[in-house]
């Protein structure tokens, strides 16, 4: 489906325009390179900082609050996964981008961070969206640690530190599965990144301090706009396609990761 | 001498009181055995003597045991870890680490041996006093979850080994193990008691006579009845002891 | 144990600790600053009753408020809600009970996928299939059926809900908007209802079977029982996330600030967030606060009354 409606821009520019780097629909340019390499910048920055907070909740969870808090905390994690995402836009772009700026500049000494609607805010808020996500599948698989196994590790002489790190590594397939499903999210995350990252779909840029694009928020940003020209909704149609397959590539390989090294 | 005590000890999971005012002494150097019919308190008591009963959030303990004369809430919790060791009834090595890491770990993370080779060493003295190296010293590095049942024992065996133990404390070690393999546990902890204190949880009551010293039988989280071995199979003073050992009560 | 691992215990355990704890800061400063900024800007607005109703304020009106977005994302939840519900739930009844079948496992794998999908692709697919069935979807269908209607109709007062609720169809519609949503909640409702079939105990579901006879019995003796608290959980939470989603309405509904017949253009709550909060209008971006005040607490309710009802049983 989306390949046919890509068609025509792929009739037109062949697959280049995943090379080309500006967007400019009344010059006829549809290059959608700067997007991609957003896409990639934002989601892997956004997890490097979400997969330690992931794996500090599933621990937190397990190993250091009683039963009934295990509850609560567990709710409140669940319900940031709840959360509409257009809620996490509003906030970051009025209340976390303007404090990234502040804080960002005053840790550089200069203004470093030119604008509070930048690739490294949308990061950031990326990074807060996924974490439930990730959370829950190390949680699910920390839970299936067998008592024997933790007897056994205790048994050693390990700390509660060493135990910690012993089961998260027999757990290791869950890990990469919650790491997995929270790369996907976060590349496919559309309308709070649109709002935070700043729209700079014009041109290339791999400073995560400037104003950026990435592929879904230029969909969103552009598409309203893309009726107007031939090409443009093709194109956009081919940026989708692209996301897509990116999607089910990183959800087959979750999915076959999780169930190939089930301990 | 008496290695470990155990007075007016009490254990209860939630409500429901598994252990309730037991004392038992158990003499250095010796096999005791532990029999009793399930539900008795067995596996119970042997989580307390290494306070692993701690990783169960609900078990309450109450009372005191003594390693050589030291309450062991009182030591240091890894500390006594090292020097009571333990294996168990399903064989428990950590089946994504190798052989070796598995007899490693516990001498990695307490720093008990100084370097690399000291450390090999260790290992394989383990190993070998499990009688399990010549069958695994060509393939140390293989996940220890591929070797079979009664190899997986014999390396729990070596984990345990490998602090060099003054107690060894086994939870029903043959009890999912065949004729042969179970034979070569008992000729272990028959051989290792020159060196280690052991005490073994049996459902078995022919194992407890072929190689324990003293029994101590368990009913209802109490001891009713502790002597030499020959005795408790011979003239049982407790009804309940002679109901068990002639396997009329289970 | 020496005292270096001691304390590396400690460091180590406060980490991970202060890195699950840090997790879940924002989402307090979130409800924080929408019910902060949000009451105060209903108020300023013109107050609660008139912000629920009238619409959103233009750059230089002095109030206004999200009553054709809420209507709208109501009537979609709503929608799609059951649609999701309605084709979810056989689904993970499918998946989770036939395990040993192929197409079953096929199922589970692409409903796994599915849940995972970008929201925008999903929105975009059906922008995409809206734009190829709209013509013939009004000519052979919606045409006739709204023109019989209007004639059987006829001059009651619901002659005018037929073009209101019926068609012809625009190529924006909230009917697009509901068939989104549901695309959305369908494989989460199946995995919920899925897993919980699975996790029924053998011997359960063997006296399931053994009562109910048939199969059909059986799946449904086994379903009140057992699965029915998890499905509605499911189910709750399900339509908090679609209630909130905003990607797959922007071509499918695409907004509309209006109260205008669902067979056009819709308003969404969600939509009027986005649209409104990044415009220089200082009243309009009140309003988007106040919009995310209300979206807010009808996620807050969903999502409560799911799990109090998860904790009490």
């Amino acid at each position: 489906m989306f390949f046919i409606k890509a068609y025509p821009i792929f009739a037109r520019e062949g697959f280049a325009m995943f090379l080309q780097t500006e967007w400019d629909p009344g010059a006829q340019k549809y290059g959608v390179l700067q997007a991609l390499v957003g896409t990639m910048l934002t989601s892997v920055v956004a997890i490097a900082l979400a997969m330690p907070m992931a794996i500090g909740v599933a621990v937190t969870i397990n190993e250091v609050l009683p039963s009934r808090l295990r509850t609560i905390f567990g709710s409140l994690v669940d319900l940031t996964a709840t959360m509409p995402t257009v809620l996490f836009g509003l906030w970051g772009f009025y209340v976390l981008g303007p404090f990234l700026q502040n804080a960002v500049n005053t840790l550089a000494g200069g203004a470093v961070m030119t604008s509070p609607s930048t690739l490294f805010t949308a990061s950031v808020l990326l990074a807060i969206m996924v974490t439930p996500y990730a959370a829950a599948v190390i949680r699910e698989g920390y839970a299936l640690v067998p008592k024997a196994v933790e007897e056994a590790i205790y048994g050693v002489g390990a700390t509660r530190l060493e135990a910690v790190l012993l089961k998260l590594r027999y757990v290791i397939s869950y890990v990469l599965g919650g790491f997995f499903l929270a790369l996907g999210r976060a590349m496919g995350e559309t309308v709070a990144v649109a709002m935070v990252v700043g729209g700079n779909y014009a041109h290339l840029t791999t400073n995560l301090f400037q104003s950026g694009i990435t592929i879904s928020s230029l969909i969103a940003l552009q598409f309203g706009n893309a009726r107007f020209y031939t090409y443009a909704e093709p194109a956009l149609f081919a940026a989708a396609l692209l996301l897509a397959i990116f999607g089910i590539a990183i959800n087959t390989a979750a999915i076959y990761l999780i169930q190939k090294w089930q301990p | 001498m008496t290695k470990l005590e155990a007075k007016n000890l009490q254990v209860s999971f939630g409500n429901v009181a598994v252990i309730t005012g037991l004392n038992l002494s158990i003499p250095e150097g010796s096999i005791t055995a532990l029999m009793g019919p399930s539900g008795s308190g067995k596996s119970t008591l042997l989580r307390v003597f290494n306070r692993l009963i701690e990783l169960y959030p609900e078990a309450h303990v109450g009372g005191y045991v003594y390693l050589d004369g030291q309450d062991i809430f009182e030591i240091d919790v890894i500390e006594l870890r090292r020097r009571v060791q333990m294996i168990f009834q399903i064989p428990n090595p950590i089946p994504n680490l190798s052989i070796f890491e598995n007899v490693a770990l516990g001498l990695k993370l307490n720093r008990l041996a100084k370097n690399r080779k000291e450390l090999y060493q260790r290992v394989k003295t383990a190993l070998e006093k499990a009688q399990l190296w010549d069958e695994v010293k060509d393939r140390l590095n293989a996940p220890a979850g591929k070797l079979s049942g009664g190899q997986q024992q014999r390396l729990c065996v070596a984990r345990s080994l490998a602090f060099e133990p003054e107690v060894l404390l086994a939870d029903e070690p043959t009890a999912n193990l065949d004729p042969e393999n179970t034979a070569k546990i008992e000729a272990l902890l028959l051989d290792l008691k020159k060196e280690m204190t052991i005490v073994l949880v049996t459902h078995f009551p022919q194992q407890a006579a072929r190689i324990s010293d003293y029994v101590a039988f368990l009913y209802k989280g109490q001891i009713v009845e502790r002597g030499p071995t020959k005795d408790i199979f011979t003239k049982p003073r407790h009804e309940l002891t002679e109901k068990y050992v002639t396997g009329r009560l289970y | 144990m020496t005292s270096t691992r001691k304390v590396l215990n400690w460091i180590g355990m406060g980490l991970f600790v202060l890195l699950g704890v840090a997790a879940t800061i924002p989402l307090f400063l979130i409800i924080i600053d929408i019910y902060s900024k949000g009451i105060d800007a209903i108020n300023r607005l013109g107050g609660l009753w008139h912000f629920l109703t009238s619409e959103p304020p233009s750059p230089l009106s002095k109030s206004g408020g999200v009553g054709p977005p809420l209507i709208g994302t109501l009537y979609m939840t709503a929608l799609g809600a059951i649609g999701g519900f309605a084709l979810g739930f056989p689904l993970g009844v499918y998946i989770g009970e036939m395990r040993r079948e192929k197409l079953a496992n096929a199922a589970r794998v692409g409903v796994n996928v599915l849940v995972e999908f970008p929201t925008i692709t999903i929105g975009l697919f059906v922008y995409a299939v809206m734009g190829l069935v709209q013509d013939d979807l009004n000519r052979y269908i919606l045409g006739p059926v709204s023109a019989t209607l209007k004639a059987a109709l006829g001059n009651s007062v619901f002659y005018n809900y037929v073009s209101w609720f019926v068609g012809p169809l625009d190529s924006f519609n909230a009917y697009a908007g509901a068939a989104a949503l549901a695309l959305v909640m369908i494989p989460y409702v199946a995995l919920i209802t899925a897993s919980a079939y699975a996790s029924v105990a053998q011997p359960l579901r063997e006296a399931a079977y053994g009562i109910g006879g048939r199969e059909f019995n059986a799946l449904f003796i086994v379903m009140r029982k057992v699965v029915s608290r998890a499905v509605l959980t499911a189910a709750l939470i399900g339509t908090a996330k679609i209630a909130g989603e905003t990607a797959p309405l922007l071509f499918t509904a695409f907004g509309n600030n209006y109260y205008a017949p669902f067979t056009g253009s819709t308003g969404a709550v969600s939509l009027w967030i986005y649209a409104a909060s990044e415009t220089p209008y200082n009243v309009q971006i009140m309003s988007a606060y106040g919009a995310a005040a209300v979206l807010l607490t009808i996620i807050l309710i969903l999502f409560i009354s799911a799990r109090i009802k998860a904790i009490h049983d």
